[in-house]
């Protein structure tokens, strides 16, 4: 008997395998090629061609299967080899037709099990045109091995129509190629492959891509495809030769330079695709051999390029050598599973020539239009045979890149190519390409603004001048005209001037906030001296250390204070008290000189990372640009009252003090302290109606929490000094009826150099600091002053007419920070030592300091992402994440958190919603509750006063549950540990696992509670697990986790037949908590009830929350036949797994009609009323009279389930394939339906919308809790009090959202705390009865 | 039949070349890729060998990265 061979699959394939088996619906990996053919095609030759040619190669004909050890090859199957042919000439497009023909089969996804995994299709588009499609999963070949391929089928076509056969052709034997690579695994060469790499990687480096996110590939990529001409290619390999170097490692140098100008590291990683033919008999076999050669570089940018491009192409020849040592075992070795622990970045492939394919009489056109997974992006350069011209083809992940950020990132990686390879070092080579530099250079002009040239003295005397009747400052009860403000002005400045004080001078304001504070300003700038404010709650240390410093650069003249504070100061302190007889009224005042633009306004000390406080020295002209912008640009005058809160060391009070004065405006001076207490400020903001006032927005996120805020209207509100979190704004909005304005800028220029307008519109994640002031200049540069793209994170520097004198009596940093302006010529630039990334809308984002980067185990971590996941969490108001030493020599995160009102923190529950959002590695250790954040002097974070935790044991808790010891027997067993080791917390990877014992865990999990998951009739051993994926494994990789994850999948009760997509059974359970008290979330339209995990995750671990979805999921499932048909089975699916008790129900949507229907008979019954919360539900009588709707509705409906817009799909007809790409592509879990599934969920839609219209409502004689979308429904009938007639007692609750987002983040931190609440008082009066 | 353009010395120097190496260090039957020889070197020297008229065959020459093996493919190439 011939008998059928199986085979353990190569190394190679071994990889591919598992990337399809973890995600089986994506059809990456189908690597096709697409020829158009033109002219007399003997068609019967070419199909015995390709017929013949896949007969000869059996590495194509293999079958797989799921063997007991993992899985196998079947060889020697029967040929298959078929190549079809389809007429498509009849089409009005025939061309098109079969290109569409062919993007369609691209899509589709190959099941190694059980699909054949080559597709060979001729299709005809006229009588001397056709395509030929040819589609062959990666798993059994690779692009070389295509190029085998195709030449054979050439060769063997042009020997039937010329009778010249080509033998050189023939293939070598697969047989072979499997003994080699047998023979490999095990031998010494492998040992010491192995070892070469481990070693050259031994440090882990860490790897980071162009664009930030986690880079697993999805199930398409986007493709820009540039020709690159003559002159470039020429460029490249003249240089090349010259040197005697290989022109592909020449490019390859410079791709990884390319890639270190936007990863801003010198040292990268990038992947090199290997064919790994050379010196083996796969030379000649069309199979599945390459690999991906990780190449470490140093890009030193000061060498010439070649000895550079040298000692590159030295490491890659290297790494060709010992590059048969696959790159996944190598991942395996080093521990870096997962898409963010990642082995090398980009993957740079330059092909030198393609084999040509050439049918005899046939014009080719030969193009590629998948080659497998894209995780990132790729840089495929193809020379044509002749080696004159070049293409590049760039793939990106759409995860990470947008199509136009590819289109970009291809040209500008063109110019790089040609200014490198014309340029001796990469040093003198530009990031921008010459088109991107002179738009660069077209933004940094837009600022230019025509600002008169002139003092803030002027500006003061002549508003007082034009409207001296006008209200001017309000302190208490007390209260100045402009003209009267003007002479207690003038009276001052007469103290200061026969105090000795005059222009140039400077003069120390120490004063407590009061109008004797803002008198005191007014007259030291009007006499042309700078005022230097010390506040006088600041530790004495510092005040004196600021006296020392400014005393020896510029003596102050005098300092003004209250006799109370006399005793801070030295005794020989020319002090100048306020509030004292010597201030006693003089008839006429004594005259004084006016200030120069070119004079200093004011000296404000800030703190150095040294703890030297710097005395920053602004000019006149400085401050008149930024205060007579902000005048301008937001309409600021008569009728405005800008409350003065801020302290005067603070240089955002600079606008407060001075704007109202020079606009026409009023000042409202906040009693001192009053800046701290939300509820103090709340009281003067409607007692004077404050139109403008500012926040830092630590500050502003206390203000908010005070319940007097809510509802007050502010025309405008400014925030600075911080980052503005976008949830801040988004609560802001909800609260407060006003603009908020987001302002960025250091003391070193003028207070603020850029504004953002953070509307109720604006979507940013993060809120930018926008665009620049007037004749301000913004740039984002590389460590050698090179501008940098759009998106990629640079230091930010400023230039401009705001830019500070520099640092009082510090002329060395001053040069330090105040460097020359290399685009403008003549000017200084500030180097502000933050990070920054420019939009492409040219919003600047800030990002963080230069100096408050961690790196943790290698890894570089932004605390801001962590504290953005913490607050993510809905029982979570604020929080700061800070790297602390662990005692050990090394550095643990810990997270400061405050809670949100009402909410307990429980810190593991945190951790898992934390685990959910970022990477395991950046979850911190600790986390520490605080009552409020610790604040600075200036309303800033003081991170120093953050309290070190007390860390208790990390060694993780033992297993608690029957399911967490069963699973750490598992571990253990899979592992080849002692279960005793293995805690609960533990990670299956960080223990050793890898992919392929992932499989076996799964094949154990499945074996032991598989007949418990699901009660499958038909008894099929691979449908007994259905409820879990080889993807959870990944997903959920410690005991605690995965135990949840299995509990879960037990809590789904109910048989379910649409196998493959879990979480479809009729009852779900969505979270952990305690099921004394239990939520039931009844779907909304379209049946599906995930949309309700935020809710359960917020109200863990107090209440047990379970989602009900339709049965009519299953398709098979008997269409309800009315909604209290739907109800009653609802109710008995509750009653099996709660027997009594109150049931308390919540519905989104139709949801809401449910659970009211639900709440009507369980009430008819006897039974004791639960709690009964409606989501923005709105009877059926509103509904009868609408036309039945649509399968366009149906879809609409899905997109809205998914939180999403339909307007986000783009202006297109909604078909079923486009909207479950785009939930795909937006990485939404419903995007994983199976077709099955999908139709379920439409067939649910197109359902409830027909029986809501039929279905008449009982009376539900309880109370319900009602949560109205307050953004929505604007201009139509619907109400809450349409439910009138059929609820006894309505609580209706606003919230701020949209109806579409009323189960987001930001709704279900309003929703959740109702509902716990109401929840809580359920437990209290049950436990009463 | 033409002059041959690539003697099996003129191919060992192209090869001593772009490995750097003497080619007196060169042996016929010596593996190339134990002198640091990769399939990028390969491709150049077919596309160099390709300019002065000898159109080698990757796969032919990649199996077996020897001077021996690789002027015995080229002869015949020669020959034709």
């Amino acid at each position: 008997m011939t008998g059928r061979r199986t085979r353990r699959l190569t190394q190679a394939q071994e990889g591919l395998w598992f990337a399809q088996r973890l995600d089986p619906d994506n059809p990456i990996l189908n690597t096709g090629q697409i020829v158009t053919l033109r002219g007399p095609l003997d068609r019967t030759a070419f199909k015995a061609a390709v017929e013949q040619a896949l007969r000869e190669a059996p590495a194509l004909a293999v079958r797989f299967i799921d063997g007991p050890d993992g899985p196998e090859q079947i060889l020697d199957d029967p040929a298959f080899a078929c190549l079809d042919i389809i007429d498509l000439s009849a089409a009005t497009d025939p061309l098109q037709a079969a290109l569409d023909h062919i993007d369609r089969d691209m899509a589709r996804p190959r099941d190694p099990l059980h699909d054949l995994l080559v597709t060979e299709e001729l299709l005809i588009a006229g009588p001397d045109l056709h395509v030929w499609n040819q589609n062959i999963h990666h798993l059994v070949i690779d692009g070389y091995g295509t190029s085998l391929l195709n030449r054979r089928i050439a060769a063997l076509y042009n020997e039937t129509v010329t009778a010249v056969p080509d033998p050189d052709t023939a293939f070598a034997s697969f047989d072979d190629l499997l003994a080699e690579d047998a023979a490999y695994q095990g031998s010494e060469r492998e040992t010491k492959e192995r070892a070469y790499w481990n070693e050259l990687f031994a440090d882990r480096p860490q790897v980071i891509g162009i664009a930030p996110g986690e880079a697993t590939s999805v199930h398409s990529f986007h493709r820009y495809t540039i020709d690159i001409g003559p002159e470039v290619t020429k460029a490249i390999t003249t240089r090349a030769r010259a040197a005697e170097l290989a022109w592909p490692d020449l490019v390859t140098t410079i791709a990884g330079a390319f890639v270190a100008r936007h990863t801003g590291t010198a040292d990268t990683v990038v992947g090199v695709p290997h064919m790994g033919r050379l010196g083996s008999v796969a030379a000649r076999v069309p199979a599945m051999v390459m690999n991906v050669l990780p190449l470490r570089m140093h890009i030193d940018e000061d060498v010439p390029l070649e000895e550079l491009a040298s000692s590159v192409a030295r490491q890659l020849i290297r790494g060709r050598r010992h590059g048969r040592y696959r790159s996944e075992q190598l991942r395996r070795d080093l521990g870096l599973i997962g898409g963010e622990r990642r082995l090398y970045g980009p993957l740079i492939n330059i092909m030198p020539f393609d084999m040509p394919f050439r049918l005899h009489g046939i014009d080719s056109d030969l193009r590629v239009p998948g080659a497998g997974a894209v995780d990132d992006i790729t840089f495929t350069l193809r020379a044509d045979a002749a080696g004159e011209t070049m293409r590049l083809e760039l793939d990106t992940n759409p995860t990470l890149y947008t199509a136009e950020r590819t289109r970009q990132l291809g040209h500008r990686f063109v110019a790089f190519l040609h200014a490198a390879s014309t340029h001796e070092k990469l040093a003198n080579t530009p990031t921008l390409s010459p088109e991107e530099l002179h738009r660069w250079q077209t933004v940094q002009t837009s600022s230019t603004h025509p600002v008169e040239d002139t003092t803030l003295a002027d500006l003061l005397a002549r508003r007082a001048m034009a409207q001296p009747d006008a209200l001017a400052l309000i302190d208490g009860d007390r209260r100045w005209t402009y003209a009267e403000l003007e002479r207690e002005t003038a009276h001052f400045a007469s103290k200061l001037r026969l105090a000795g004080v005059k222009k140039g001078d400077v003069v120390v304001v120490a004063l407590p906030r009061s109008w004797n504070l803002v008198v005191a300003l007014l007259a030291t700038v009007r006499m042309g001296a700078a005022y230097l404010p010390l506040d006088l709650t600041h530790p004495p240390d510092r005040i004196k250390r600021i006296l020392d410093s400014a005393k020896a650069a510029a003596k102050p003249s005098v300092i003004v204070t209250t006799a109370e504070a006399k005793t801070i100061f030295p005794d020989d302190a020319p002090l100048l008290f306020v509030g004292q007889g010597n201030d006693v009224l003089r008839d006429a005042d004594v005259a004084f000189e006016t200030p120069a633009p070119e004079d200093a306004a004011y000296i404000i000390y800030t703190s150095g990372s040294t703890g030297m406080p710097k005395g920053v020295v602004i000019e006149h002209r400085a401050i008149v640009n930024r205060l007579l912008w902000m005048g301008t640009h937001y309409g600021i005058g008569p009728g405005d009252r800008i409350l003065q809160k801020t302290p005067a060391t603070f240089d955002v009070s600079v606008w407060e003090f001075f704007l109202p004065f020079i606009t026409g405006a009023t000042l409202v001076v906040a009693p001192p302290d009053a800046h701290k207490d939300p509820h103090a400020l709340a009281a003067l903001v409607r007692e004077h109606g404050i139109t403008t006032m500012h926040f830092v927005p630590s500050m502003l996120a206390l203000f908010l929490d005070e319940p007097q805020t809510h509802g007050l209207a502010i025309h405008r509100v400014f925030v600075s000094g911080e980052e503005l979190p976008a949830d801040l704004r988004d609560r802001f909005h909800a609260f407060i009826d006003g603009e908020l304005h987001n302002l960025y800028g250091p003391t070193e220029a003028a207070v603020d150099v850029s504004y953002w307008l953070a509307a109720p519109t604006d979507i940013s994640r993060p809120v930018p600091i926008g665009h620049p002031v007037w004749n301000t200049r913004l740039y984002v540069l590389d460590a050698r002053f090179r501008p940098l793209p759009s998106d990629v994170v640079g230091e930010l520097f400023l230039a401009g007419r705001q830019l500070a004198r520099g640092y009082l009596g510090q002329p060395d940093l001053t040069d330090e920070r105040f460097i020359p302006d290399p685009f403008f010529a003549g000017e200084k630039m500030y180097r502000t030592g933050d990070l920054a990334r420019v939009r492409d809308d040219e919003a600047v984002v800030f990002l963080g300091r230069t100096d408050h980067q961690v790196k943790l185990r290698g890894l570089r971590i932004e605390l801001g992402e962590i504290e953005a996941a913490i607050v993510a969490d809905p029982a979570v108001a604020q929080a700061v994440v800070d790297a602390r030493d662990d005692g050990a020599g090394g550095k643990r995160l810990v997270g400061y958190l405050v809670a949100a009102p009402g909410s307990p923190i429980d810190s593991e529950a945190l951790r898992v919603s934390v685990a959910s959002r970022v990477p395991d590695y950046m979850v911190p250790s600790a986390f520490v509750t605080l009552d409020r954040l610790p604040l600075s002097a200036n309303g800033k974070l003081d991170r120093k006063a953050l309290p070190d935790p007390s860390f208790t044991s990390v060694a993780g808790r033992a297993p608690s549950t029957d399911t967490e010891r069963r699973l750490v027997a598992l571990f253990a067993e899979c592992l080849h540990l002692d279960a005793a080791t293995i805690s609960a917390d533990d990670d299956f990877f960080e223990l050793g696992g890898h992919s392929l014992l992932a499989a076996k865990l799964l094949k154990r999990i499945r074996d032991q509670w598989g007949s418990a998951l699901a009660d499958d009739a038909s008894g099929d051993a691979g449908r007994a697990g259905v409820v879990l994926g080889l993807g959870v494994i990944f997903t959920d990789s410690t005991v605690a986790r995965l135990a949840a994850r299995i509990d879960a999948a037990l809590a789904a009760v109910g048989p379910f037949s649409v196998t493959d997509s879990e979480g479809l059974a009729q009852l779900i359970r969505l979270n952990r908590g305690d099921t004394a008290s239990s939520l039931f979330c009844i779907h909304p339209a379209g049946g599906i009830s995930w949309c309700y995990a935020g809710l359960a995750r917020a109200l863990a671990p107090e209440h047990a929350v379970f989602g009900v979805q339709a049965r009519g999921l299953d398709a098979d499932a008997a269409p309800p036949e009315s909604i209290d048909a739907i109800a009653a089975d609802y109710i008995g699916l509750i009653r099996a797994v709660q027997p009594q008790g109150p049931v308390h129900l919540a519905g989104w949507s139709v949801g809401g009609i449910i659970a009211h229907a639900m709440a009507v008979q369980l009430s008819q019954a006897g039974e004791p009323p639960g709690l009964l919360a409606m989501l923005d539900s709105y009877p059926s009588d509103s509904w009868r009279e609408q036309t039945d709707p649509s399968e366009d509705v149906a879809l609409k409906a899905l997109v809205q389930i998914a939180g999403r817009d339909v307007s986000e799909l783009g202006d297109v007809e909604l078909t079923r394939e486009r909207v479950m790409r785009f939930l795909r592509d937006i990485g939404n879990p419903l995007g994983m339906l199976s077709d099955a599934a999908l139709n379920g969920v439409l067939n649910v839609v197109a359902a409830n919308n027909r029986l809501v219209r039929q279905h008449r409502h009982g009376l539900f004689p309880g109370k319900a809790v009602y949560f109205r979308a307050a953004l929505d429904h604007i201009g139509t009938d619907l109400s809450p009090d349409l439910w009138a007639p059929y609820i006894k007692q309505l609580e209706v609750h606003e919230v701020s959202s949209l109806h579409a987002h009323l189960t987001g983040a930001v709704a279900t931190s309003y929703v959740a705390p109702v509902i716990a609440q109401a929840l809580r008082q359920h437990r209290l009066t049950g436990s009463e009865n | 039949m033409t002059a041959p353009a690539i003697s099996l010395d003129t191919m060992r120097a192209d090869v001593a070349r772009i490995i750097g190496e003497d080619p007196s260090e060169i042996g016929d039957d010596d593996n190339l890729i134990d002198f640091g020889l990769d399939s990028i070197r390969v491709m150049t020297l077919i596309q160099r060998w390709g300019e002065k008229g000898l159109k080698l065959d990757f796969a032919q020459l990649a199996e077996k990265p020897t001077l021996a093996h690789w002027w015995s493919v080229a002869s015949r190439h020669q020959a034709e």
